[in-house]
This record gives C-alpha cells, sequence and structure tokens, in this order.
C-alpha cells in the first residue's frame, strides 16, 4: 500500500475510533446487549441443574452472543454514515473504494474484539466459577475469537453497506448475514470447544478447525473486497 | 423479440425423458436390498432426489454466473437472469428439500436430522430465500440488481460447501458416486440415474428460458404502457 493510500486509511480509521470515543455507542450497546445476553442464558440455564457442566455449551453459548451482538454493531456503524450524509462525503472524496472497504472493516473489527474481549472475562465471571478453567492455554480462546472475527467483520462490513440502503436494515442485516457466516461459525465453535474441553486430541482438532476458518476468512474477505467497490458505488 | 421454441422442445423432451427415467427406475433398475435381505425400496428416491439436487447446484452457479456478468457490464439483461435463475433455484431447492425429509423418515427414522450435508442444503435453503428478501426491500432498480448479484455471489460460495461436505467429514448422507470400494451403481441403475439427471437439467433449462421469456414480455408491456402514456 503507498503513503496516500495509508494515510487515507488512517484518517477514515481515526474518525470511527474518534467519533466512538465520544459517543461510545457501539461499544456500549453491544457491551450492554453481551450482558442481557448473559442474563437470557442463566433463565435458559435455570432448569438444567447444578450438575450441568457450562464449559460443554459455553463455546456455542459465546457465539450465539457475539454472532448477535456483532449485528448490531455492524448497522450501528453505517447507520451514521447514511443518515449523516458521511458516506457521500467519502465517495465524493478522492479515495480508492478499497481503502473504504479496509479502514471500515478494521474499524468494525476492533470495536468487536474489544467489546469480546471484555465480556469473556464477565461470563466466565457469571457462569464458571464453579466449573473447571480452560483446559488449553488462554491465547487460543484468543485465536479463534480474532480469526474469527476477521471474517464476521469482513462478510459484514460487505452486508451492512447493503443492507443499511434497503427497507428492512436490521432485520435485512441479519437475514442475510447468519446463514452466510454459518461454516464459520460452526468452525470457531468447534476451535472453542477443543480449547476449552482439552485432551489428548485437542491440539489436532483445534487446529483443524482454525483451517476452517482461515480459509473462510480468506475465501470471504478475497469476495468481500471485490464486491465492495460495485456495492458502495450503487 | 427472438422466439425460443427450443425451450418448448427442451419442456417436451425432459418431461418425457424424466417420466421414462421414473418407469425405468422401478421396472428396470435393479432394488437393493438391506444387509437382512430385505428390499430396500426407498432407495428409488434416488433417482428422482439426486437429479433435482445437483440441478439445483448447477442453476445456483447461474446465479453467481450472472451476477458476476452484471456487475462487469450493468447490463439490465443479467439481473433479470440472475433472478430467474434463483427463482429455479428455489424450485429445485424446495423440491429436493422435500424428497430428502420424505426419504430421511423413512431410512432413518427421523424427518430431520443436524448432519453435515442436510444442514448445509439448508443453509443455501436460507441463502435463495433471503435472496429474494433482499430484493424485495431495495427501491431502487440499479442497487436492487448491484445488491443481489454481490449477496448472490457470496452466497453461492455455499454451494460448493454442501456438495463436497460430505466428501470431505464424517456424514451419514449416503455418497452414492463418489469413488472407492463400496461405492457406484450397477450399470442399469447408474444409466436410469444418467437419464433422469439430463431430463431433470433440460426441465431445469426449459423453465429458465420460458420464465425468462415470461420476463421479457412483461417488461415489453410496460414498455408499451408507457408509450401510450399509460
Amino acid at each position: 500500500m503507498d503513503g496516500l493510500a495509508w494515510r487515507q486509511f488512517k484518517a477514515i480509521l481515526r474518525k470511527d475510533i474518534v467519533m466512538e470515543l465520544r459517543t461510545r455507542e457501539m461499544v456500549t450497546s453491544m457491551g450492554l446487549y453481551a450482558i442481557l445476553t448473559m442474563v437470557v442464558y442463566q433463565v435458559a440455564l435455570s432448569e438444567a441443574g447444578a450438575s450441568l457442566d457450562v464449559r460443554l455449551v459455553m463455546p456455542g453459548l459465546i457465539w450465539v452472543a457475539f454472532i448477535f451482538m456483532s449485528l448490531l454493531g455492524l448497522n450501528r456503524s453505517f447507520v451514521h454514515e447514511k443518515d449523516q450524509g458521511c458516506i457521500e462525503a467519502l465517495l465524493l472524496a478522492p479515495i480508492d473504494r478499497p481503502v473504504i472497504f479496509f479502514s471500515k472493516f478494521t474499524g468494525n473489527l476492533l470495536f468487536l474484539l474489544v467489546v469480546e474481549v471484555l465480556s469473556l472475562p464477565v461470563f466466565s465471571f457469571l457462569f464458571l466459577q464453579e466449573q473447571q478453567g480452560i483446559a488449553n492455554p488462554v491465547w487460543m480462546v484468543g485465536l479463534v475469537l480474532l480469526g474469527a472475527s476477521i471474517g464476521i467483520s469482513g462478510v459484514g462490513t460487505l452486508l451492512a453497506t447493503i443492507s443499511v440502503n434497503t427497507s428492512g436494515r436490521d432485520i435485512m442485516l441479519a437475514v442475510l448475514f447468519v446463514p452466510l457466516m454459518y461454516p464459520l461459525l460452526r468452525a470457531a465453535v468447534g476451535a472453542t470447544f477443543a480449547a476449552v474441553i482439552g485432551g489428548p486430541a485437542s491440539a489436532a482438532l483445534f487446529w483443524g478447525w482454525m483451517a476452517w476458518v482461515a480459509a473462510f476468512d480468506v475465501i470471504m474477505l478475497l469476495v468481500a473486497f471485490a464486491l465492495y467497490e460495485f456495492v458502495i458505488g450503487a | 423479440m427472438k422466439r425460443r421454441p427450443i425451450a418448448e422442445v427442451m419442456l417436451a423432451l425432459g418431461g418425457l425423458i424424466t417420466t421414462a427415467a421414473f418407469f425405468m427406475a422401478f421396472l428396470w433398475a435393479p432394488a437393493t436390498v438391506y444387509p437382512d435381505g430385505r428390499i430396500n425400496f426407498s432407495q428409488k428416491i434416488f433417482y428422482f432426489h439426486v437429479p433435482v439436487a445437483e440441478a439445483s447446484f448447477l442453476v445456483f452457479f447461474f446465479t453467481a454466473f450472472y451476477g458476476v456478468r452484471f456487475l462487469m457490464t450493468k447490463d439490465r439483461r443479467y439481473d433479470v437472469m440472475a433472478r430467474v435463475a434463483t427463482e429455479v433455484t428455489l424450485f429445485f431447492v424446495l423440491l429436493t428439500m422435500a424428497t430428502g425429509i420424505l426419504w430421511t423418515r423413512v431410512e432413518w427414522g427421523v424427518w430431520w436430522q443436524w448432519e453435515p450435508r442436510l444442514t448445509t442444503y439448508f443453509i443455501m435453503t436460507l441463502l435463495v430465500i433471503g435472496y429474494f428478501v433482499l430484493r424485495n426491500s431495495v427501491e431502487d432498480d440499479e442497487k436492487r440488481a448491484t445488491y443481489a448479484a454481490a449477496f448472490g455471489i457470496l452466497a453461492f460460495i455455499d454451494a460448493p460447501i454442501s456438495f463436497f461436505i460430505t466428501r470431505w467429514v464424517e456424514s451419514i448422507h449416503p455418497v452414492v458416486l463418489a469413488g472407492g470400494e463400496s461405492s457406484g451403481l450397477e450399470p442399469p441403475m447408474l444409466i436410469t440415474f444418467i437419464i433422469a439427471q439430463v431430463g431433470m437439467l433440460m426441465l431445469g433449462y426449459a423453465f429458465y428460458q420460458m420464465r425468462l421469456r415470461e420476463e421479457e414480455l412483461h417488461e415489453r408491456l410496460e414498455a408499451l404502457k408507457i408509450s401510450i402514456g399509460g
């Protein structure tokens, strides 16, 4: 990337970060959403009894929370651009469209990761105190978070750009996003499970699922990147 | 406006061939047997279920293909072609689902099983439905066409995943034509299957062409209405 594109990238990213620091809208709403989801989980698991090993369902639960939380954040990230006419200004400025994609993608990824990293300790505080801890090193969970969030933000940035221009906005993003995310989610849950439960075969299982995550990221990011120019210009 | 008699020919031929394959499946192709010697009658649905499933994957490819063509040219015709291809895909997808569910009820004892092939195919069904939900919620013609093309291309990525998943991971869904020792069909079964498949593809092509012509007529009608000041 040459110097100009890099400066443009930084400028758009800085704009998003400054706006987020001033309003704290995305991180607050996503974080609150995550906590509310945990309250709902408590209700959902309340009859399961003390014998339930929460670690068995935890990988699935956290990814359910993260996928719906990311829907919320992705929608927010473009509603501003659209409602305040910022997107027109971005398009009028002599900026390459891929730069817009990568800066929006990086911003979304950043906010998503922040909320994920903040909500995981809360989750383990609320649900995992009486359970055994995570069997494998914590960085493995971190790696899944990073890998899956890249895919979520990449496809999400493209789909949010589409859905913000439709009449159904929020529901439209969910309808398009959740099925497309299925392969990634499945792999993320598999990898998280392997990291949490452990056991002799867990390393091989973990890297097997991570290969799926990586493959999904590469394919989806390339396709989303290629399509973004058309979508944002439409 | 071009006349396309080939669509009618394909429809008639496809209808005849699939009907012939239906009779061949019951009268000519040998029945398979379970290990305990009972005749496996439910296997006969293979000659219908697999052709419609393969057709759904193939037609869905054209959604992505015409999506790419549209984005390259911005020619509205490709958008119509992509939409019609997706309509035909939806038709085949629903047939695949219906026949598949009947078979799993008989063979596995349940209507539905979250099994890799079924799951990824269900996801594909949702994506095809999502494609139309998206189209219905965009007002502007060019935006609608561009978004639908982009989503069609993204959605198609699930099709090869669904197709190959039974070969990649452990799955209880049968893989008949995978090669290897236990797979493969006796010649009469294979011939019946190929005939059913060819007929189904002909039908798919005919549906596509006829729907496309209907769309063109519809557009001409709209243009005429405007030209007489309607």
